[in-house]
């Protein structure tokens, strides 16, 4: 036998994944210092490697991620323009009604300036939670709405606990007005502020499978659960799975 | 409860960050195992759902790659088992990667090897990936695949082989993979204690 050959293919891979004890690195070592055969052999090997780690350096982010965050910043681009247009036209319309009307100006009372400050004082945020629901049984249904209220009631004085419900799966049938029985209490929680979302993903499942999807008003669909259940831990919800 | 005492508060936000922090890695080998971005990020989502609704599976944070990344190769099994898109033998190969129409230069060394590793039977890409991609050892390979020390060495072998026939027009000056019988790897010996 050769003794460039001593060495099998699995050794000389062990030798360049690192898998080799001391006393077997030297062996090649040693001998691929003698052998240029050898030494040819792992160059290959790790030539491999590299070309391997090389190739998947980058590799192309989902498309649906890329044109969500275009929408995004296309829709938060628009949502400012909107609002700094609003802005400008509330001011222009306050101050025009006041030139027009001033003879019909009524002076405010203090209650009503009262009533008025009283709508701007700071919300505080209390806890916040995120609820997912995977199942389409009516019962857990209801179970992630009792529990979305009951979360919303346990706010400490003072503050306003945020909460909002993912679904995805079988779940997404709370959010499908054609399927929920609960479009009413969807609605009641989201004017509590509670946000629902209904997972792009799935969506897009039942949708290849010819299933028209036809969602509730309330139903927000610009993430996937996982996207938003994950955004959301990373900020510290807390995550309850119904 | 064990469950209880391991799975504690601190345990709950560092399970939360490893999970957050592990998707791009999820999602590149994802990538590498099926060429496909948007298979890709479906298998990442359903791990990471898998993962988060089965936490408290996990005893030992030590080891939560290995169980992540084995909770992807199963979504993946499980994914091509319905779709009946390739069969699952060690030495079936899968779709391949499709070249872009328009290439840089720079971009045609990176296409012939993702064309070469998407010719590779999944068994053998995604030991090689791993090995290669993630850094892991064999034994942490052989954990996350639920396969013998010596079957991952073996794919190793196979896939390292037809990769450097694709890539490396060296054929004539390598000599045949030999039956040397291998004593002393580090691995093994730990496995066998």
């Amino acid at each position: 036998m050769d003794k460039d050959n001593q060495f099998s293919e699995e050794q000389l891979n062990a030798f360049v994944d690192g898998e080799l004890d001391a006393d077997e690195k030297s062996r090649v070592f040693n001998e691929s210092q003698r052998s240029q055969e050898l030494d040819q052999r792992l160059c290959q090997q790790r030539k491999l490697k590299e070309l391997v780690k090389h190739a998947y350096v980058d590799v192309p982010a989902p498309m649906q991620r890329q044109d969500l965050r275009k929408l995004q910043q296309g829709f938060w681009g628009k949502t400012m323009a909107a609002s700094i247009l609003l802005m400008i036209g509330a001011t222009i319309g306050f101050y025009s009604q006041q030139y027009i009307g001033q003879q019909h100006i009524v002076p405010a009372t203090g209650s009503e300036i009262a009533s008025v400050t009283s709508v701007s004082h700071p919300v505080v945020t209390g806890h916040k939670y995120i609820l997912h629901v995977v199942s389409g049984q009516r019962e857990e249904m209801f179970e992630a709405l009792e529990k979305a209220q009951q979360l919303l009631d346990a706010a400490a004085p003072g503050q306003v606990n945020e909460v909002e419900v993912v679904a995805n799966e079988q779940g997404l049938n709370l959010l499908r007005s054609d399927v929920t029985p609960y479009a009413d209490e969807v609605q009641l929680l989201q004017e509590n502020n509670v946000v629902f979302y209904a997972c792009s993903r799935t969506i897009e499942r039942l949708e290849e499978k010819g299933v028209e999807v036809d969602l509730l008003p309330e139903a927000d669909q610009s993430f996937t659960a996982l996207d938003r259940i994950v955004l959301r831990m990373k900020d510290d919800w807390e995550y309850i799975k119904i | 409860m064990v469950g209880d005492t391991i799975f504690g508060l601190h345990q709950r936000r560092t399970f939360k960050k490893m999970v957050g922090n592990s998707r791009a890695r999820l999602y590149r080998m994802a990538y590498t195992w099926t060429h496909d971005p948007y298979l890709a990020d479906d298998m990442v989502q359903q791990t990471l759902c898998k993962a988060l609704n089965n936490q408290k599976q996990l005893r030992d944070m030590a080891a939560a790659d290995a169980w992540l990344f084995r909770i992807l190769a199963n979504c993946l099994k499980d994914h091509y088992r319905a779709k009946r898109e390739v069969l699952l033998g060690d030495d079936q190969v899968r779709v391949e990667y499709v070249t872009p129409e328009t290439q840089t230069q720079e971009q045609q060394i990176v296409d012939t090897v993702r064309l070469a590793v998407s010719r590779l039977p999944l068994a053998q890409c995604q030991v090689i990936t791993l090995v290669d991609l993630e850094g892991f050892t064999y034994a942490r390979v052989a954990e996350t695949l639920e396969i013998p020390v010596g079957t991952v060495m073996s794919r190793l072998c196979r896939g390292r082989a037809a990769l450097r026939d694709a890539l490396l027009d060296t054929k004539s000056q390598l000599p045949t993979e030999q039956a040397g019988t291998i004593t002393r790897i580090r691995q093994i010996r730990e496995n066998n204690g």
